[in-house]
């Protein structure tokens, strides 16, 4: 009994990382189309700015959260005004843009912090364990999971309950009829993906008393937040948290039971998806 | 070309065929000539480029040709790679004329086995699927024991393989030349293909594929089947590299090896003969040449690079070339323009 | 003969009911010629006897054959030729290789992979023939990005001949074009053989007049009526719709 729920916490813990991470990437995958394979690289920036404010300079962690997010949010506003946009009608240049911006921003992050081993931090007050009937558990992971929560509400209230939300959900289903309804759809654009970028920034330092900080986390993070998308379906809120739970927890069971194949498992369940059901399981591009 | 076309080709005049086949010719000169002069070390370089050119002009049947963007055509250079090494360690059959033809069909069976799993998705999805089919085989070689040897990941040590020959030994220049005849054989083939009613049929698929339905083409199996060629060709080289580089690792397989025909395609011009190979030029030896500077901004370099073709260089280097090139026979040939 | 027959013919999408139980008939050698305003479904119905759509209820007969679930490849080997309304060409290709595609589209040799698409002479012939016609052979080695509008189009018609079709679907053959261009694609269309059977959807009158030996009206997806030019003329219903049409002229078209 302890085994299955011990996994299930951290499942649904590492779920709530994994929502983090892949909602940005799918809302902007619904609305532009646009596959961002630097969004894994944008999530490492912010883990970086993190460590350097909250462990390098020592200063609030809740600053750090801000700065990281901030700084993965400029990056990826830079990426979309100045190149994405001027590749609007090819798709696969887009994408492939982004590829060599999971190169440039990783190396450049090995540059300005080196190409060390995992640099680990922990947010003060954080760290040690909580009581969980009989069992301890890490109160980080338990405030990862809240913060996703956080996140997840206010991104499904942006989606469902204001008017920006009702103008990122028409583009998605009918570009053309959204723009002759006068909305400014490139505004739209420019500033939903600030905002993927700016949460996968938060992600990044949030995350990081989980993962830590390494160059590695452009690749790592991506792999994750594309079966994420993939298995919940882009475009939508609930999609990502569905995805994310589901993966997190499959991963959680797999570590536990087969280590060697748990990243296996979670390939074969990408295929298994985009085979039977590639808009995923709560898709909504259209 | 057949016997007939041929004659009609030599009836021209002698001033516009050279023109013509000038920059083939050039080519080939450069490549049988060039690494006899080179020292030591470039010529390995060199090698290493013909090898990867391949690779480059088998990504480019997929991608240039087809339309199809692939992020995982590492899976059959390294199934193919992987199989000629599996045979070296596990079997001691290092004999090249088997352990080629077997490396080309494990990487063509391995095509032929995802190819209806990724074809049944187009745009975005099948980009996302072959990652993920790449992704996978880097798994299976990262985590099953056999495809490596005890103690590391992948299999090192090989050596290269034998001509059956007695008493023969390979030379870095005899490795070459046997290299870039496997080279220009694929080159040729490629040419074939892609001048070939088939060949046209890929680019119609890239362009408007419902309008090749309408036409009569059965799309899916064009592309099943260049699939399955351009695995083909991707494992060819996958194999040369074994040979050359002497081990296999599982990152072979993974998605930092499948960017790399895609951006020496971007570089050097999707869609033609030479864009590939001018590609696998450019990026082969501005990673040698940055590797003695700056290594370990290499991949800054190369990201920058790959960016700035895609931003500005529309159609490649090749593009630009065969520019400049028709401007240059136009002045000097009797070739309309 | 009934070159094509269309019963109970229904599409669905989601909520919104494209066709909706539409039949008829088209003899072989007839010119049948589709009108309806905007959204009646028009191309929906083209797609769904051409194959890029199934059907939600309802049977298609190509010749007497059940084609209903046939892939759209299958379905022009059989003899169908489709023009498309929004002009479907190769632009990064020239104009005489666009060409040849469509000609190898029938043939085995569109799986030939050792021989140059040049070398086939009789294809090249007829390319040749098919492509004066149009008056644009001396245009051959142009890109096709490189055509003008009306240029286009007429090699978009052009191609869809290349299969030498029983039946030819043609998606507003017209639109976009000047009365001029356009009267030589009523011309064209005037000019095929008996052998042929055309299926035409027209928003231009005189083409619709020109061509037209029965006129069937679509509206919201349903067969308002189906006759003769002069029948539909005179039909109140349709000069209800027709006067709707009138006014439309000159917007988009989208069916």
């Amino acid at each position: 009994m302890d085994f299955f729920v011990l996994n299930l916490l951290n499942g649904i813990s590492f779920g709530m990382l994994l929502f983090l991470i892949a909602s940005g990437m799918s809302i902007v995958m619904g609305l532009m189309g646009i596959v961002n394979l630097a969004h894994g690289a944008l999530y490492m920036v912010g883990a970086y700015v993190g460590w350097t404010i909250a462990v390098h300079y020592g200063l609030n962690f809740g600053l750090a959260i801000f700065l990281g997010g901030l700084s993965a949010g400029l990056v990826g506003l830079m990426m979309e005004r100045a190149f994405l946009r001027r590749l609007y009608k090819q798709p696969n240049e887009q994408v492939l843009l982004t590829f060599g911006f999971v190169y440039i921003l990783t190396n450049l992050c090995i540059w300005i912090w080196g190409g060390g081993p995992r640099l680990a931090f922990t947010a003060p007050g954080l760290s040690g364990l909580i009581q969980l009937g009989g069992m301890s558990y890490p109160i980080t992971r338990i405030a990862i999971a809240i913060s996703g929560v956080v996140v997840a509400i206010v991104l499904w209230w942006l989606q469902d309950k204001t008017r920006f939300g009702a103008m990122i959900r028409a583009g998605m289903d009918h570009k053309e009829m959204t723009m002759g309804l006068g909305i400014n759809l490139e505004r739209v654009f420019m500033f939903t993906f600030f905002l993927a970028a700016f949460i996968a920034g938060i992600a990044g330092v949030i995350g990081a008393q989980l993962l830590g900080a390494y160059s590695g986390l452009s690749i790592d993070t991506l792999l994750f937040a594309l079966i994420v998308v993939i298995v919940g379906g882009m475009g939508s809120v609930q999609g990502a948290l569905l995805g994310a739970i589901l993966i997190g927890i499959i991963d959680a069971f797999g570590r536990a039971m087969f280590p060697e194949f748990s990243m296996f498992t979670m390939y074969l369940v990408m295929i298994i998806i985009l085979m039977a059901r590639p808009k995923g399981l709560l898709g909504r591009r259209a | 070309m057949g016997i007939a076309r041929l004659k009609e080709t030599i009836k021209q005049p002698w001033r516009e065929q050279l023109i013509r086949f000038a920059p083939y010719i050039v080519g080939g000169v450069i490549l049988i000539l060039l690494p006899a002069v080179l020292p030591l070390y470039l010529r390995s370089i060199w090698t290493k480029f013909v090898i990867f050119a391949i690779f480059a002009m088998s990504y480019d049947l997929i991608y240039g040709y087809t339309g199809l963007l692939s992020l995982g055509h590492a899976a059959y250079f390294g199934a193919g790679g992987y199989a000629a090494a599996v045979l070296m360690f596990h079997y001691g059959i290092d004999l090249l004329w088997i352990g080629v033809p077997f490396g080309i069909l494990i990487a063509a069976l391995t095509a032929a086995a995802f190819g209806p799993i990724a074809l049944r998705v187009s745009g975005m999805y099948f980009l996302l699927i072959t990652f993920a089919l790449g992704q996978l085989l880097y798994s299976i070689a990262w985590n099953v024991k056999w495809l490596s040897k005890p103690g590391m990941q992948g299999i090192a040590g090989l050596s290269r393989p034998e001509l059956g020959i007695p008493g023969f030994s390979w030379s870095t220049i005899s490795f070459y030349y046997f290299v870039l005849v496997i080279f220009l054989i694929c080159f040729f083939l490629i040419y074939r293909i892609t001048n070939s009613p088939f060949g046209y049929a890929l680019r119609g698929i890239r362009e408007a594929e419902p309008r090749m339905r309408s036409l009569g083409y059965n799309t899916w199996l064009h592309k099943y089947i260049v699939y399955i060629i351009s695995g083909a060709f991707a494992g060819l080289a996958g194999i040369l590299f074994v040979y050359y580089n002497n081990m296999i690792v599982p990152a072979h397989l993974a998605v930092g090896t499948s960017f790399l025909p895609m951006v020496m395609v971007i570089i050097g011009g999707s869609g033609t003969l030479l864009g590939p190979v001018i590609g696998s030029l450019v990026v082969i030896f501005v990673e040698y040449f940055a590797s003695l500077f700056t290594p370990e901004r290499w991949p800054l370099i190369l990201g920058a690079i790959f960016v700035i073709a895609i931003m500005y260089a529309r159609g490649g280097i090749s593009i630009h070339l065969s520019r400049l090139w028709k401007r240059i026979s136009y002045r000097y040939g009797s070739i309309k323009s | 003969m009934e070159a094509l027959r269309v019963e109970g013919l229904s599409k669905d999408f989601g909520g919104v009911h494209a066709l909706s139980d539409v039949s008829f008939s088209v003899k072989a050698g007839e010119r049948l010629v589709i009108i309806g305003p905007n959204g009646a479904g028009k191309t929906t119905l083209f797609n769904l006897i051409n194959g890029q759509l199934r059907p939600t209820s309802g049977r298609i007969y190509f010749f007497g054959q059940d084609i209903t679930t046939v892939a759209t490849h299958r379905r022009t080997q059989l003899g169908q030729g489709r023009s498309f309304q929004t002009i479907s060409l190769f632009p990064n290709i020239t104009v005489i290789d666009n060409t040849l595609i469509a000609l190898h589209g029938t043939k085995r040799s569109r799986f030939q992979m050792f021989r140059s698409t040049k070398e086939y002479k009789h294809l090249l012939a007829s390319a040749r023939e098919m492509l004066t016609a149009v008056a644009l052979w001396e245009k051959r080695d142009d890109l096709v990005q490189a055509l003008g509008y009306g240029e286009q189009r007429r090699l978009e018609v052009t191609l869809s001949l290349a299969s030498e079709p029983k039946l030819l679907l043609l998606d507003e053959p017209s639109s976009g074009l000047t009365s001029a261009e356009s009267a030589d694609i009523t011309d064209m269309i005037r000019n095929l053989g008996k052998d042929i059977t055309v299926l035409l959807v027209a928003h231009d009158i005189d083409l619709v007049f020109g061509v037209a030996e029965r006129i069937i009206v679509l509206h919201y997806g349903q067969v308002i009526a189906d006759g003769t030019p002069g029948e539909i003329e005179a039909d109140p219903r349709v000069k209800e719709i027709y006067m709707g049409i009138e006014e439309n002229e000159g917007n988009a078209t989208a069916s």
